[in-house]
């Protein structure tokens, strides 16, 4: 290799370096709640026995789940004011693509954990009388929440990951600061190498804690 | 065994129906606690489960049903608590139709405060994994009825104390043997107060040693006077706890009437066929 790396100078970017983490890890708990409540949501909607109602959820699941994520952020940053005459600030337009990105991947997760629940837990519901809004609140979602969270777990890390993508409508994450100290320190594959380093260590525990989950899953399960 | 049950089931609240008791066939419908009436029910045009079932049931009555796999017991039960739609018939409790077909494609009525009135276990225990024991027991009171945390949970634990299982309130259903499983299953229905509990296969998911415990569970409830209905593959517990045995095959009911009768002289050929069977004498 006869790049020889140097760190020197970096240390200018320290602080703004901890801003953008800020922003980011914001920016992901933010799509996170909005993918974990609503992802359950259209998860319901999704396996509705009423078409008019079940066809244009589904239709939002692929649309998310079936274009890159970086277009559906410039869409809604460019497209949604001008469609909609909606004009949010970027921060708010970019916890919205990230969210409902999340939550069609997440209503995926729901519906496969919510399909798990065995038909004998919904007939002793109905045998106690709880309506069908209270069997989804007290056994569904606590069934479905159980199972599907590692893979809850693992979507927010992605979007933890996808989050870099806000940096090119100017939202001031991680990625946007990296890029901007790259430029002032002329020492972009260090910086890169930064964030890259910075990235993987906040999302390094949280996958540890998925696989603890599953293995804990396991012996519970013998 | 089986006289003394019935003399203290009817010493106790349901004096009223002690002829029934010891003239079981002669249950009139003024009296009758549940009726059955022309209950069809097929899971597929081809699988007609249930093919114009009549059974009347007395207040006070501890009604076995036996029969065949597929003879229509655990769904006439189903269909009872609301479980299954049905093609046509209807289910009359204590005076009132809370369980009636509507005819051409749309669903089966129900009427809800009547069905609540009714209890069910189930095979499989089917508690609320999520919960704890005492949670289990105490949802369906506080959500379905509004009643306090405080309140709901002085009961619960009066049940569970009555059943041994006190000292498992605070445990998770995965901690709980299958005998002390389906106790809580018991005791959680037990919570809302049934005029009516069903009983389906209760003890036949149960290692052959802890199927006692559950039984014995079940007797203390008949000697309270508890009407119920029970569906088993246990002749023995047949015996014992039932004041009129209904053999169901084939969709309706082939030939009921005392425990003593049905066991020892049937009079239809299906319902020897079936004992022998059973007992394989």
């Amino acid at each position: 290799m006869s790049y020889s790396f140097d760190f020197t100078g970096l240390e200018q970017g320290y602080d703004s370096l901890l801003e953008g983490l800020k922003v980011t890890v914001e920016l992901t708990l933010a799509a996170n709640l909005i993918g974990v409540t609503l992802g359950f949501v259209v998860a319901l909607l999704v396996m509705s026995r009423i078409s008019l109602i079940r066809t244009p959820v589904m239709l939002f699941i692929e649309f998310f789940r079936c274009t890159p994520a970086i277009i559906q952020i410039v869409w809604f940053f460019y497209c949604v004011p001008i469609m909609f005459d909606v004009y949010l600030d970027s921060v708010t337009m970019g916890v919205l693509a990230l969210g409902l990105n999340l939550t069609a991947f997440n209503a995926e997760a729901y519906r496969a954990a919510i399909q798990s629940v065995p038909k004998e837990q919904h007939d002793a519901g109905i045998a106690l009388g709880l309506s069908p809004f209270q069997r989804v609140i007290y056994i569904v979602l606590p069934h479905a929440l159980r199972s599907a969270l590692p893979v809850l777990i693992t979507n927010g890390i992605g979007i933890f990951q996808q989050t870099a993508l806000v940096a090119i409508v100017a939202i001031q994450d991680l990625m946007y600061q990296g890029k901007s100290l790259a430029t002032t320190t002329y020492r972009p594959i260090e910086t890169f190498t930064l964030i890259a380093v910075i990235y993987f260590a906040v999302s390094f525990p949280v996958a540890q804690l998925v696989q603890l989950i599953e293995r804990r899953r396991e012996v519970a399960s013998r | 065994m089986n006289k003394s049950m019935s003399n203290l089931s009817s010493a106790k609240s349901f004096s009223a129906t002690d002829s029934t008791n010891k003239s079981p066939t002669a249950s009139t419908s003024g009296q009758a606690l549940v009726k059955v009436s022309n209950l069809h029910k097929s899971y597929s045009p081809t699988i007609q489960v249930l093919k114009g079932l009549d059974l009347t049931m007395a207040a006070g009555e501890r009604l076995v049903v036996i029969g065949p796999s597929g003879g229509g017991k655990s769904t006439l039960l189903r269909v009872m608590m609301g479980l299954e739609q049905i093609d046509s018939g209807s289910i009359t409790f204590a005076g009132q139709p809370y369980i009636t077909a509507n005819d051409g494609k749309a669903k089966t009525k129900i009427n809800l405060a009547v069905r609540q009135q009714i209890g069910m276990v189930f095979q499989h225990y089917t508690l609320f994994p999520h919960l704890t024991i005492l949670q289990n027991l105490t949802l369906a009171p506080r959500k379905v009825r509004g009643e306090s945390k405080a309140s709901a949970e002085a009961r619960g634990m009066a049940l569970l104390t009555r059943f041994g299982l006190a000292a498992k309130a605070g445990a998770y259903p995965n901690q709980l043997s299958g005998g002390q499983k389906q106790r809580v299953a018991i005791a959680r229905a037990l919570m809302l107060d049934p005029k009516l509990m069903l009983f389906d296969e209760v003890t036949s998911a149960l290692d052959p040693e802890l199927v006692a415990e559950v039984e014995q569970v079940i007797m203390s409830l008949a000697e309270q006077g508890m009407p119920m209905m029970i569906v088993t593959h246990d002749m023995w517990f047949a015996k014992n706890i039932a004041s009129r045995v209904v053999f169901c095959a084939g969709g309706v009911v082939v030939e009921e009437g005392p425990p003593d009768q049905i066991f020892n002289a049937p009079k239809h050929e299906r319902t020897r066929e079936f004992l022998d069977r059973v007992f394989h004498i």
